[in-house]
């Protein structure tokens, strides 16, 4: 009797489980895909929609650029080179080159968070394909330029001020997007 | 259409021609324009309809770029494997492994000779179609077994091997079934069949009375077995077998193996139409013969293609089976069952020899009930998950 | 499986068929190989090959300095990622003394324990591809994908998070942060149950795991399974509660364990179904700790010039792949002397050649499946 008791259960539960795991499907049909049907099909870019502390492909402002070679020696990899010169004629320290190769860059975020004035950040930017890795080592100074001084007292050129904030700002609001992330979390 | 070959004869179009080739080269004309223009576009519609169906029970969307909604998805998967490099593997047995796709093929566009789509729209009524359908779709096994030989891959083979005991065994309680449901109508022909039910749900075969209402489980399941479909998908078991006896295919011969899957979805659901959901039958609404036909045609047609949706949401719930699970369902489980059907049949007809009405129409609010029940689980799951509701069918 | 089939007949000769499953299988998670011998469908035996994924990780740790080592820890395992960060910067600040900013240590629990629930979605999806059902798998896939966006939010990386730091975290936590973390555990919740009713109680599901390759507990002690899959063989034997480290004292959490309630006990239906209960468990944790999330800094000073006194240490952590060892030697200099790595994937590994002979093809993709080993962590 066990053996035939056995028998139906398994045919039961067979039957009861299938009939559950279907009706579970079933109700998909009227819930809304979570697809996001990059990149056109979207409400607004990507690019747009992604967090702030979101670490994209890096960019350096070079016209607040200290030269100061933290981020080269922070970087565990090696994927920032940067070259200084003297000037001669105007005993100047120039920029000769800054190239960050994309291809070896793993998205730690050591070097934006080592700069001193938000120079080198992570900008949302993510779409980085092209037809040769050479064309991923991304040059920054095309011509030799000057390194910037911080000067004592504040930025007084406005286009130089107006940088120096934006560079500020991006260490100030990775560390903490929504501002005082610490008080406000021990209230929530 | 014998009819039309005879008059053109007649009227002198084919001089000197026997009238045998006559005869042969129209079938031939007519088994291409349906090829051409109703089996592969309905295979292709099938395999676009099946990548949309899974898409929305997994929250994604599916193919929806290729033409309205990406209806025309299955011509461009079609271009571009018919422009792939043929690859045959220099170990291959070359012949059989170029024949295997059309062996497949030709198992199952076959079984469309007896496929009845309306009361006057059928190939040919044969006497024995039951019997015809078993026969012609064992042809399928022998192409999946030459695919699978014939690779020299050890996954292909491995396929293959399963494939054969897999097809071998469920064509028993599939025919099992198929006679629970030739001893209620009496008669082997597809129309015969058809003609033996009635267009109320209560005239079907499937409310019959309970044996044929298990018996219609059981001839789905063992079809979906037959057809390589989830949960029976062992033969292509895609983690086990990487791609079991398709592996070594690509470009069209291996669009070959899915067109015949796809197509065999339909045949699966027409056949279970015809059986058991009262085929083409429509209620007596007009007299008009070929208004008559195209109702026909579209109630039969759309009754089929709600068992290849199911079919299709039933792969996207299930998981796959193991092969001794699979053997011991067949014979430890489905056979037995199919038998008791049968004999249950059997009893209920010496019992009532005209039928029982009362019971039948019992039988169909039991159907309906348990359709009812369906849909409050549905209601109980989407209450529990509280998701983002979104009725329309498109995206 | 009965050696009579071998030598059946006079002259007539058969031979196991030796397959190369991998290292491009479709059930082989990431390049796994095994050569496998088999009489048709029934297994003689499995052996794994591994060294396919080797990106000499732990060779790197030399050459690096401490800071910059962080972010190579993602890679050894990179479902998981946050745990190999916890384990090496644990094991510096052992050396260097360092305590760690509390708040830091509330941060570095969630983070964790959101990449748990990640880390098991994909071992549980996996595992119904694997089975042969499509449709769990995408649905764990899609709560993982809120996972990811909710370590973008945090950290700015969705896989590879380098968040926790010597000392602490790399960022806090923020308010807005903790309110959708709430709302994904919320949604969550449910949704565990939902993929129960699917897949979990689901026969044929079952019918495939239930007695399919147990682990006794002597084996499990004997080729040290740990993490999940030791759990499943009926043992209460945690990390987080047995040598605990960071705040985990402070949570309260249940330890599923197996209970051959399907079919034996430390089968594969175990080793699944204590990881569904896994997540429900780290959901219990996530919520106290955003409960309890305490105000202050979430970094400790460090010098960013780290150099920790001469000395090793050995640090064990309950990774989702189990016991993860990190010993770390110091020489005193700004690079580590040598880093080891100890994984749960790669003991893991090493048992499926004893218990995966006589059973079928289909059995060892589950068993594979079943014991969540992930390549790269094997390799390192």
């Amino acid at each position: 009797m066990t053996a035939v008791g056995e028998y139906i259960k398994d045919i039961t539960e067979t039957v009861t489980t299938i009939f559950e795991g279907m009706a579970v499907t079933f109700s998909h049909f009227v819930r809304r895909p979570s697809t996001i049907q990059y990149p056109d099909r979207i409400p607004k870019p990507v690019q747009e929609m992604l967090p702030l502390r979101y670490r994209g492909i890096l960019e350096v402002d070079m016209d607040i650029c200290t030269g100061c070679l933290a981020c080269e020696r922070v970087c565990p990899i090696s994927c920032i080179t940067i070259g200084i010169e003297m000037n001669k004629e105007t005993k100047q320290r120039m920029f000769t080159h800054f190239d960050i190769d994309i291809c070896k860059c793993m998205y730690c975020g050591l070097c934006a968070e080592a700069c001193p004035t938000g120079s080198i950040r992570h900008s949302q930017e993510f779409e980085g394909a092209c037809y040769n890795p050479a064309g991923l080592v991304r040059h920054f100074v095309t011509e030799p330029v000057l390194l910037y001084k911080p000067k004592k007292g504040g930025e007084t050129e406005p286009t130089l001020a107006k940088k120096v904030e934006i560079g500020l700002k991006y260490l100030d609001e990775f560390a903490t997007p929504d501002k005082g992330g610490g008080e406000g979390a021990a209230e929530g | 259409m014998q009819q039309l070959v005879d008059q053109l004869i007649q009227e002198g179009y084919f001089e000197g021609v026997p009238k045998d080739f006559v005869y042969t080269g129209f079938m031939v004309l007519v088994a291409l324009l349906v090829l051409s223009f109703f089996v592969a576009p309905l295979a292709g519609i099938t395999s676009w309809l099946e990548r949309r169906v899974w898409a929305r029970i997994q929250s994604r969307v599916g193919p929806n770029r290729v033409g309205p909604q990406g209806i025309l998805q299955w011509l461009a998967d079609g271009i571009k494997n018919l422009l792939k490099e043929d690859i045959i593997p220099t170990a291959a047995d070359k012949r059989l492994f170029a024949l295997a796709p059309y062996v497949v093929f030709v198992g199952f566009f076959a079984t469309f000779v007896v496929i009845p789509f309306g009361s006057q729209l059928i190939v040919a009524d044969l006497n024995i179609g039951i019997l015809y359908l078993l026969a012609i779709t064992s042809l399928v096994v022998v192409g999946i077994l030459m695919a699978g030989w014939s690779s020299n891959n050890k996954w292909s083979l491995l396929g293959g091997m399963r494939s054969a005991a897999q097809i071998v065994s469920y064509e028993i309680p599939a025919g099992l079934a198929l006679l629970t449901i030739v001893f209620a109508a009496g008669t082997l022909s597809m129309q015969g069949i058809i003609k033996a039910q009635g267009w109320a749900p209560w005239d079907w075969l499937l409310f019959y009375n309970p044996f044929t209402f298990a018996a219609f489980f059981l001839y789905f399941t063992a079809a979906l077995a037959e057809g390589n479909r989830t949960p029976f998908d062992i033969p292509e078991a895609e983690s086990e077998l990487v791609a079991g006896y398709v592996t070594e295919y690509s470009g069209m011969r291996f669009l070959f193996f899915f067109f015949a899957e796809w197509g065999n979805l339909y045949v699966i659901g027409a056949i279970a139409t015809t059986l058991f959901l009262g085929g083409w039958q429509i209620p007596p609404i007009t007299d008009h013969p070929v208004l008559v036909g195209i109702l026909q045609f579209i109630v039969f047609f759309l009754k089929a293609y709600l068992w290849v949706f199911v079919a299709m949401w039933v792969r996207g719930t299930l998981p796959r089976v193991r092969v001794d699970q699979l053997m011991s369902l067949c014979w430890k489980y489905m056979v037995p069952l199919s038998f008791i059907c049968l004999l249950g049949t059997a009893a209920w007809m010496v019992i009532w020899p005209q039928g029982n009405r009362v019971a039948s129409f019992v039988m169909f609010l039991i159907g309906v009930a348990i359709l009812g029940l369906f849909f409050r689980r549905v209601r109980f799951q989407i209450r529990h998950a509280q998701p983002v509701l979104y009725w329309k069918p498109y995206i | 499986m009965d050696e009579t089939l071998h030598t059946e007949g006079e002259g007539f000769h058969t031979e196991d068929m030796t397959i190369s499953m991998g290292p491009q299988h479709p059930s082989t998670h990431g390049v796994l190989r095994f050569v496998v011998k088999t009489d048709g469908e029934v297994m003689r035996e499995a052996i794994p090959d591994v060294g396919y994924l080797h990106r000499s990780i732990e060779k790197i740790g030399e050459k690096v300095t401490w800071h910059g080592y962080v972010p190579y820890t993602d890679r050894a395992d990179y479902l998981a990622a946050m745990f190999a960060n916890q384990g090496f910067c644990m094991a510096a600040e052992k050396l260097a003394g360092i305590e760690v900013a509390r708040r830091g240590e509330f941060c570095r629990v969630i983070a964790c324990e959101l990449n748990r629930i990640a880390s098991h979605l994909i071992a549980v999806g996996t595992f119904g591809q694997d089975i042969g059902a499509i449709t769990p798998f995408i649905h764990a896939l899609r709560e993982r994908e809120t996972i990811n966006d909710l370590m973008e939010e945090i950290c700015g990386a969705r896989l590879t998070y380098n968040y926790i730091r010597i000392g602490g975290v790399g960022y806090d936590i923020t308010p807005g942060t903790c309110d959708r973390i709430t709302q994904f555990l919320d949604h969550f919740e449910p949704i565990v149950d939902e993929y129960n009713r699917l897949l979990s109680y689901n026969k044929i599901f079952i019918e495939r795991l239930a007695h399919v390759t147990p682990i006794t507990r002597e084996d499990a002690f004997q080729y040290n399974i740990v993490g999940p899959n030791l759990r499943a063989c009926g043992l209460k034997w945690d990390i987080r509660r047995d040598i605990p480290y960071s705040v985990y004292p402070e949570l309260e959490f249940n330890i599923p364990v197996g209970t051959g309630e399907k079919g034996t006990l430390g089968d594969c239906y175990d080793r699944y179904m204590v990881r569904m209960e896994e997540m429900q468990e780290s959901c219990k944790i996530l919520r106290q700790c955003l409960k309890t999330l305490p105000k202050g800094p979430a970094i400790a000073k460090v010098a960013r010039k780290f150099k920790p006194p001469a000395g090793e240490v050995y640090i064990r952590i309950e990774s989702a792949r189990g016991d993860m060892g990190f010993y770390v030697v110091s020489d005193g200099s700004e690079y580590p002397y040598r880093v080891r790595i100890r994984t749960g994937s790669f003991t893991a590994m090493s048992i499926i050649d004893k218990i995966s002979r006589g059973i079928m093809v289909a059995d060892l993709v589950a068993l594979i499946a079943s014991l969540d080993v992930d390549a790269p962590e094997i390799d390192r």
